[in-house]
């Protein structure tokens, strides 16, 4: 009996130093505190060894499945160029994004012409830009002439937002939650994964500045089907919950009331039907939106001593 | 009985050296001109500007800023978003316009590689051209990439509302 105490009293004694041995008081308050997305640079890849099992498991799910010998294999051979196909680099990145703005300038009629504005929501941006999980890009932010609602981010931090879509927030706050999903699109390189995908299926073995450049009928396509995403079709489901997630951690971090994306998700929502905007087909569902911003929130219980910032951002859009 | 007491002491040693070792949290500064001042507060004298990747180590958390000690030996609060885990590191291709402007703005941090550091790129010129794009829509493209922010700016903006290393008052 008094053994089992001794052990008892031994395990618990071990939690408490285990409790002090992180930095002050960070146990407890790492235990409690919002917990923020998982450190994509931490992340761990599968190693060669998983890569090789793949095949392996494919045969026999194929072969449950009925499927033929040929079919598994030329599976197999898909997944193979999948693996030599790298990342798309950042010069490439640059490269695509600089093309894409220029059509996002094309299509949404054009630079809003306000200094004092666009000032702002470049202030607001670099304010998100400098705490999320890729503070060394060169973030660019503009504002486009058109009464639509919408948002959207090219690859390299090419950021935009919509006269119609300023017109339509109510503080501070839903500008940086709108903001820091479009950061999010960015620091997870949503686009960029996507359109690897694409160049995969269309067999595409590189793509690197060099073949890039000596190929301007392949970057042109490249651009058309990155704006094809960014303009009417949108990314995966996946990918929009993740930037919703991310955004509002940035935002967070920033020192905004994270419930910024939230807020103007409920009002989008209010509009549907009647609103101007493309975020109804590029989007997932806002209420699933919403429902799934809040449980986020709750990971942010300190969230709402932080600014809306209604009057500035009233001060800023007394401009247009 | 004797030799679990022992157990148990030997275990309280192993455990108190790891308390040591656990203090010891190397983090990295994110990015350049990371501020470290004299005091909690983000407002206080201001005593070492990090740069990118420049290691500090964790000694006390409170709220949003940590307390740090730097390879020189002092100490000083940072805001903790701007530190990370992993040690970053430039890109290839130097420091971008950051270098060359001596980092005093905000914007283009990040090298330009591939291209020229001002103006559009060749393949975005050819691409506007194919699809003739109006050029007052690729000059909006260089408006925005020219546009910038003084770090003082971004500070007094992020200081009056309360938001960045200001955030709750900068506790």
């Amino acid at each position: 009996m008094r053994k089992r105490r001794l052990i008892g009293a031994g395990i618990a004694s071990m939690g408490l130093l285990m409790c002090l041995s992180t930095p002050s008081s960070g146990f407890l308050e790492d235990l409690f505190a919002p917990r923020p997305p998982k450190d994509s640079s931490t992340e761990t890849r599968p190693s060669p060894k998983q890569k090789q099992d793949q095949p392996d498991l494919m045969e026999g799910l194929g072969g449950l499945f009925g499927a033929e010998k040929k079919d598994i294999d030329l599976l197999k051979k898909g997944l193979g160029v999948i693996q030599a196909l790298q990342p798309i680099g950042e010069e490439e990145e640059l490269a695509l994004g600089q093309a894409v703005a220029v059509e996002a300038f094309s299509r949404f009629g054009g630079e809003y012409h306000n200094a004092s504005l666009t000032r702002y929501v470049n202030l607001v941006g670099q304010t998100i830009a400098e705490v999320s999980d890729r503070p060394n890009l060169a973030y660019h932010f503009a504002i486009l002439n058109s009464e639509e609602q919408n948002a959207f981010a090219a690859p390299g931090g090419y950021i935009f937002v919509t006269i119609g879509l300023l017109k339509t927030l109510k503080n501070e706050a839903e500008l940086a939650g709108v903001l820091a999903h479009e950061i999010a699109h960015v620091t997870q390189k949503h686009m960029l994964e996507t359109i690897r995908r694409s160049a995969l299926l269309s067999n595409v073995s590189e793509l690197t500045l060099t073949v890039l450049n000596k190929d301007p009928q392949m970057f042109s396509n490249l651009i058309d089907e990155i704006a094809d995403k960014l303009f009417t079709k949108g990314l995966d489901k996946e990918k929009e919950f993740e930037a919703d997630e991310y955004g509002v951690e940035f935002a967070y971090r920033a020192g905004y009331n994270p419930r910024g994306l939230r807020d103007y998700l409920v009002t989008l929502q209010s509009q549907e039907g009647r609103a101007r905007s493309r975020f109804f087909s590029t989007h997932p569902n806002t209420s699933e939106r919403i429902a799934k911003l809040d449980g986020l929130l709750r990971n942010y219980p300190d969230g709402d001593a932080l600014p809306l910032l209604a009057e500035r951002f009233a001060r800023y859009l007394r401009s247009v | 009985m004797m030799t679990m007491t022992k157990f148990f002491a030997c275990l309280g040693v192993l455990l108190l050296i790891g308390v040591g070792q656990a203090h010891a949290a190397i983090l990295y500064a994110k990015k350049d001109r990371v501020k470290i001042t004299a005091d909690k507060s983000p407002t206080s004298r201001t005593i070492a500007m990090l740069s990118l990747g420049d290691p500090v180590e964790v000694i006390q958390q409170s709220g949003r800023r940590y307390r740090v000690k730097l390879p020189d030996g002092k100490t000083g609060w940072v805001f903790k978003f701007k530190l990370s885990e992993n040690k970053p590191t430039r890109r290839s291709g130097g420091s971008g316009l950051a270098g060359l402007t001596g980092q005093g703005t905000v914007v283009a941090q990040e090298a330009r590689a591939g291209g020229s550091i001002r103006g559009l790129k060749e393949s975005t010129k050819q691409y506007a051209e194919r699809k003739r794009i109006d050029p007052a829509h690729r000059q909006a493209v260089e408006n925005m990439e020219q546009f910038s922010l003084s770090p003082d700016e971004l500070l007094a903006f992020q200081r009056e509302g309360g938001i960045g290393e200001y955030a709750g008052g900068g506790q």
